[in-house]
């Protein structure tokens, strides 16, 4: 095919052939397969982070691959696709986030409850827990946005300072940073909190 | 005792912990499938509609693209035929003239007259000021006391 055929073709969305279009087709929907078998559960684990609701977390998953799926025809420019994705998610989860009224504390408390590992904890030992990590995520909150979503990125082991920088658009040095100044704030939230009870 | 450095530490690890908890939880039972499932019933933009009838010829690139070159003539030709027709309306040659026996305005414009506004042919100075002001007020005090005083006074 020439070069103007080619340009023609692309403009008009003519596929050369029939049959290389189905074997095009398949090839997108066996990456986009391969991809949510080897990303959904990290991208269900970095949206619970932020939504803490399993069913909008399981939804903002959905949605990332339906977004992967509207644009599968650039998938092969991707050099990072777990970067990539937990890029999408995390837009798709803040989006959410923004757009969603509070919900009170009692469903927070409830869901940890429920999603917490309870590893020869008794009831009353697990609903402690619970109350002790809504505690620590409400202080989280009352973060500064930039430094919150730092801190939450970090505490997935998987993600590197460079990859938590590529997915917020920094640079490392900020990631680093903000980092610290989350910790520093942090430490001023939960002790002034422990002063108070 | 604990120093504020080891207190930001313990309470920063604490937080950290309980981000990693979370950041630790499994994804639930099937999630993929259902995932799989709206990527499967979910529609899919950018594909060709096919023609009812599909001769052999169209199958070649080169018909294609034959097609297509045929469709933008036609468009093209199409445009240039309106817009070589249409004409855009001429200036109109009559001159307005005036009416027989009358006068012309020339293109002049009335001016409306305005009344002019109080000129001042000295400025006021500080000190020009300050009299004008005691001259007021003297004036204002001898008027109050002329109301003040009654009618039937000598």
């Amino acid at each position: 095919m020439s070069a103007s055929q080619s340009v023609l073709a692309g403009w008009m969305e003519i596929a050369p052939d029939a049959v290389q279009d189905e074997t095009r087709q398949h090839a997108e929907e066996e990456a986009l397969a391969a991809l949510v078998s080897e990303y959904a559960s990290t991208l269900y684990r970095v949206a619970f982070s932020v939504l803490r609701n399993a069913p909008d977390a399981e939804d903002a998953v959905q949605e990332t691959f339906l977004r992967v799926l509207r644009h599968r025809t650039s998938l092969g420019e991707i050099r990072d696709h777990r970067v990539w994705l937990i890029r999408i998610v995390w837009n798709i989860v803040l989006d959410r986030k923004r757009r969603s009224k509070t919900r009170p504390e009692t469903d927070d408390i409830a869901e940890l409850a429920r999603v917490l590992p309870a590893d020869g904890l008794s009831a009353e030992q697990r609903a402690a827990a619970a109350q002790h990590h809504a505690h620590v995520l409400q202080c989280v909150d009352q973060l500064p946005a930039k430094e919150r979503e730092v801190l939450v990125l970090s505490a997935f082991e998987e993600l590197s300072s460079v990859e938590i920088a590529s997915v917020l658009g920094v640079t490392e040095s900020s990631v680093r940073s903000r980092l610290f100044r989350a910790r520093n704030l942090m430490a001023d939230l939960l002790n002034h909190a422990r002063m108070l009870r | 005792m604990n120093t504020p450095s080891s207190l930001v530490s313990n309470a920063s690890s604490e937080a950290e912990e309980t981000l990693r908890v979370i950041a630790k939880l499994p994804a639930p039972e099937g999630l993929e499938e259902r995932v799989r499932g709206a990527l499967h019933e979910a529609p899919r933009g950018g594909q060709i509609l096919s023609w009812p009838v599909k001769p052999r010829w169209m199958e070649s690139g080169l018909a294609r693209s034959a097609a297509a070159a045929a469709i933008v003539f036609v468009v093209a030709g199409g445009g240039w035929g309106v817009y070589s027709r249409v004409r855009p309306a001429e200036a109109p040659n009559v001159v307005v003239m005036p009416r027989t026996g009358g006068f012309s305005s020339a293109g002049a414009m009335r001016t409306p007259k305005t009344v002019d506004g109080t000129v001042l042919a000295h400025p006021m100075t500080k000190p020009a000021m300050q009299a004008a002001e005691t001259k007021k007020a003297t004036h204002a005090g001898k008027k109050s006391a002329r109301a003040k005083k009654p009618a039937n006074a000598p």
